[in-house]
């Protein structure tokens, strides 16, 4: 591959990435409003909200950092984009493997907590001191089931992983040979996307969208990319490592979006857990799950 | 190319709306209704947001005391442009009911510059949503500018503030600047209230660090 076509496809996957998950972002507030019998936002509202944010007159900005820590929080899952192989493109999936995408995956909220202790709002601080808490308690049974499916393919290239499951059919897909991983990894996307009964970070009337409150016109605009990036990122992350990818775009997407599906119906069903509640049932059932799913593929 | 562009920015600020309900008053208890499966102002691209600087919409909902006025005041302020105010039920129009009040502010435009009036006592859902779609038009058609009032026209809005709250009254927003960092001085945004302000006016200090 040359370097005109490599340089095509770290500009396109990304663009791809936002495009799909300001969709996702469509279909979680269509989801929320079917279950509460509305009938929902139009097509377009996502990418109105997106336009409307970034074109706001005033910029009201609390410093430096805070600039920087949107940047970061967008800027992570970009990078992170690159690393995610699709039908067709790949990227520079080949180099980074599955580690530095997980690492990739925590600079966003990493940069959100820079950004947000500028702000010096004590609801943020306090949203994002929960945020950074609820972070710590998913990644524990995140890389749990990370490492079981890169023990189970014998490789951390997510290359070879999808390969390896699409060479051997819908019988060699990650969610039928490592049932008890596939489990403890939705729960753990139900962490990571921040979504009830998870979402004690945000908690818009106690604490006032936490991390959120002081963000207005293009830091909030920054934000609401961030959330469609990270849809996007959780749901074809899940569909690589446990579904078999994609062989074309339409399997892809199809797959991705059942994914979403499941958390974000079962998101809005529930009222939230308590940090502390939060961490506790994290770091028993889905760690309990995974480590018994990690004992079985060993 | 620049009127293209500043057509598309219309067009999406009009068709997605986060409002800031400021509910002190009784007509709060019509929005309930208008947020939810009967009504749902989701479909019209309208969302409930909780903070002054996420939202674009200022409801304020029922009679307005002086107290209560100095909070609409501070929430204002920290609002980002372009941002409009929607005074619902008849007290902010005139007093409403509590117009021989010595504790309310009767007119709410003398203190802000407000978009749009929904009157009753109290609308009904129908009507406030109504009212939204009437603010949507203006919006894309251009008409609804009057935040900018509120920058060319400042040393009114003050005045009428320092009437109720008295010669001392500052918030943390300095609206002058600003006015000068967006270009939006006008020839009254400077006057003698605003004299009397800049003579008073502390200079915001950084929060004392304490556990």
């Amino acid at each position: 591959m040359n370097l005109s076509e490599l340089l095509l496809e770290l500009f396109l996957m990304p663009l791809i990435a936002f495009l799909v998950g300001l969709t996702m972002v469509l279909w979680m507030r269509r989801i929320g409003a079917r279950i509460q019998r509305r009938v929902g936002p139009p097509f377009l509202q996502p990418l109105y909200d997106v336009v409307k944010l970034f074109g706001k007159e005033t910029q009201i900005s609390h410093g430096i950092l805070h600039d920087v820590g949107i940047i970061m929080a967008m800027g992570g899952y970009i990078a992170a984009e690159m690393l995610l192989p699709v039908p067709g493109m790949d990227g520079v999936a080949a180099y980074g493997g599955i580690i530095t995408l997980t690492y990739l995956m925590m600079v966003p909220s990493l940069g959100l907590a820079l950004g947000v202790g500028q702000c010096a709002n004590p609801n943020g601080s306090i949203g994002i001191s929960r945020a950074l808490t609820a972070m710590l308690a998913y990644d524990v049974p995140f890389v749990i089931v990370i490492f079981g499916v890169a023990y189970h393919a014998g490789s951390a290239n997510l290359i070879e992983i999808i390969d390896l499951q699409q060479q051997a059919g819908m019988a060699g897909w990650g969610v039928v040979e490592m049932p008890l991983l596939a489990i403890a990894g939705l729960i753990t996307l139900q962490g990571s996307l921040g979504k009830q009964p998870f979402e004690i970070y945000v908690a818009p009337a106690e604490i006032a969208t936490g991390p959120m409150v002081e963000m207005g016109g293009k830091y909030l605009g920054g934000l609401f990319v961030m959330q469609s990036f990270q849809f996007y990122t959780a749901a074809v992350l899940y569909v690589s490592l446990f579904l078999g990818g994609g062989e074309s775009w339409f399997e892809l997407l199809l797959k991705s979006f059942l994914v979403v599906t499941l958390p974000l119906s079962v998101a809005y069903l529930f009222p939230r857990y308590r940090t502390e509640d939060l961490v506790r049932l994290l770091w028993k059932w889905p760690v309990m799950i995974g480590l018994l799913g990690v004992a079985f593929v060993v | 190319m620049a009127r293209v562009f500043d057509e598309l920015t219309r067009f999406c600020q009009a068709r997605s709306l986060f409002i800031l309900h400021y509910c002190t008053g009784c007509g709060a208890i019509e929005l309930p209704p208008v947020m939810t499966s009967r009504f749902d102002m989701e479909r019209l691209g309208v969302s409930p947001m909780v903070t002054p600087r996420q939202a674009d919409v200022l409801l304020v909902t029922g009679y307005v005391s002086i107290k209560t006025l100095k909070r609409v005041m501070l929430t204002y302020e920290q609002m980002g442009s372009p941002r409009y105010v929607i005074g619902i039920c008849s007290c902010t129009v005139n007093g409403g009911m509590y117009w021989q009040s010595y504790a309310t502010a009767k007119k709410l435009d003398e203190y802000l510059p407000v978009d749009l009036y929904i009157a009753g006592c109290m609308p009904r859902p129908e009507a406030v949503i109504s009212g939204i779609r009437t603010l949507m038009q203006r919006i894309e058609s251009g008409e609804a500018d009057s935040w900018k009032e509120y920058y060319h026209n400042y040393d009114y809005y003050l005045g009428n503030q320092q009437k109720l709250f008295g010669p001392q009254w500052q918030t943390p927003v300095d609206v002058i600047g600003e006015a000068e960092q967006y270009g939006l001085l006008g020839p009254a945004t400077r006057g003698t209230h605003t004299e009397l302000l800049e003579q008073i006016q502390v200079p915001l200090q950084p929060l004392e660090m304490r556990l």
